[in-house]
């Protein structure tokens, strides 16, 4: 994390103006990717992303940086609020009974990949990329489906047809690399 | 209690949100004053946030931008307003201010004294909640122990000790129509501290054996339940290993500690 983010952020939360529209400058492009894969709908996506950057601006002094970077941060506002929007609109749809709609049709979006790659610096996208290219396709699975699609651990193992102990292990095992990973290209 | 491993793994499925309500509270509950458990926590949080950016960028519609802008301004204008509104009313600021002073003694003895009430009810708080969670845990795990020796078409299993454990065994009760076994291990050895016990399903159409869980051992015995069990296939044995805490995707041993046939 560079002095120049810290700096931004907390100029964010005493109200700074310009540094909130350089953060979204910085980050929208990354939480707007984000929202379309949890959505899967430009317009519930565009909708959520708004009332992120507005959580982002009321709650910047919330942001603590021995806990973790800024776009982790940002990142965990905006899968909360997607996931809620995602839950609500799963039961809405319940509801009305509309079982044509399939989980899986969410992470089936096409996202495309656009030049405004500048809210993470290539080589932390690098290094990223390398992590998640480690670990076993079981295990990613399992875990994407938990953090896009916001299944429980139970949803994942009946979708998946496999025993619980199986996905929670798998789960476990998955985050442990990528923790281990962060630690070492930190 | 939960040992700090069990607080791990609970803390690695929270950043990826896979945690039931019990499970978060319970964190919630022991990273307030588990700085280790807290790091991990926060650093399971920051690897998970990997997921997300990992995904190629996208532009978002330029409106968007104004839109934020425009929310963030208008809550900047209302707070001008308010301000200006308050300057027109310089008599009301007095007023308020020589109140201000006036129980500002007061206010400060009624601070330092709620202070501490509000310290040792958190405090009250915290201890209370873990200990619910806890107990909710334990009432959920010994209702589905009842639920599965207690069913008509339960069936039981026997697992006996191998070379590694001799005088080890187990008893599973499967009850099919829940999809789910509970299994009562006894006189199991302590597993070391670096090490974790990992149970396995050998199942008829899978070539690889399937980890159902991991466990440690506490005064001999340990119970593990598996849910989702795949009865529609033929499940041809079930057996323990020790591995490197916290399991491992496949068994890295064939020193079974009990194994049964099905």
């Amino acid at each position: 994390m560079s002095v120049e983010t810290i700096t931004l952020l907390s100029a964010v939360a005493q109200g700074d103006a310009v540094a909130f529209e350089q953060l979204y400058d910085r980050y929208s492009s990354t939480l707007y990717a984000l929202l379309l894969r949890i959505l899967g709908n430009p317009e519930d996506a565009q909708e959520v992303l708004q009332e992120s950057f507005v959580k982002v601006w009321t709650n910047a002094t919330s942001y603590d940086t021995a806990r973790g970077s800024e776009a982790a941060f940002l990142i965990s506002i905006a899968r909360s609020r997607g996931i809620d929007r995602l839950r609500s609109r799963r039961i809405r749809s319940d509801r009305e009974n509309d079982a044509g709609r399939e989980i899986s049709t969410v992470s089936s979006f096409v996202v495309k990949k656009t030049g405004a790659d500048d809210a993470i610096q290539s080589q932390e996208r690098k290094a990223v990329r390398s992590a998640l290219t480690e670990l076993p396709e079981a295990q990613r699975i399992a875990l994407e489906l938990a953090y896009f699609d916001g299944l429980s651990q139970s949803e994942i193992a009946a979708k998946l047809g496999e025993p619980l102990g199986t996905i929670k292990t798998r789960m476990q095992l998955g985050m442990k690399k990528l923790r281990e990973r962060l630690r070492n290209f930190q | 209690m939960m040992t700090h491993e069990e607080f791990d793994s609970i803390a690695a499925l929270n950043a990826v949100g896979a945690t039931t309500e019990e499970e978060a509270r319970a964190l919630d509950a022991h990273v307030a004053d588990c700085a280790d458990c807290r790091r991990a926590r926060d650093e399971y949080a920051e690897a998970a946030s990997m997921l997300a950016r990992d995904l190629a960028p996208v532009a978002p519609p330029n409106d968007v931008r104004e839109r934020v802008i425009d929310s963030v301004n208008e809550g900047e204008t209302a707070d001008v307003i308010d301000i200006g509104a308050r300057r027109m009313n310089p008599w009301w600021l007095a007023t308020a201010a020589t109140l201000f002073l006036a129980l500002w003694g007061w206010r400060e003895v009624g601070i330092r004294v709620a202070r501490e009430h509000v310290t040792n009810q958190q405090s009250e708080i915290k201890t209370l909640n873990e200990e619910r969670a806890l107990l909710q845990q334990q009432k959920e795990k010994l209702s589905l122990e009842m639920q599965a020796l207690g069913s008509a078409g339960t069936k039981t299993i026997a697992l006996s000790g191998q070379q590694a454990a001799p005088s080890a065994s187990a008893r599973v009760f499967l009850v099919p129509e829940h999809r789910r076994a509970i299994v009562f291990f006894s006189n199991l050895p302590e597993n070391p501290k670096d090490k974790s016990y990992q149970l396995w399903i050998i199942r008829a159409d899978q070539p690889k054996p399937q980890s159902a869980g991991v466990f440690d051992a506490s005064h001999g015995s340990a119970t593990i339940t598996i849910e989702n069990l795949p009865v529609e296939t033929e499940i041809k044995a079930l057996a323990v290993t020790l591995e490197p805490r916290g399991g491992v995707e496949q068994p890295t041993n064939t020193n079974f500690v009990v194994l049964g046939k099905t």
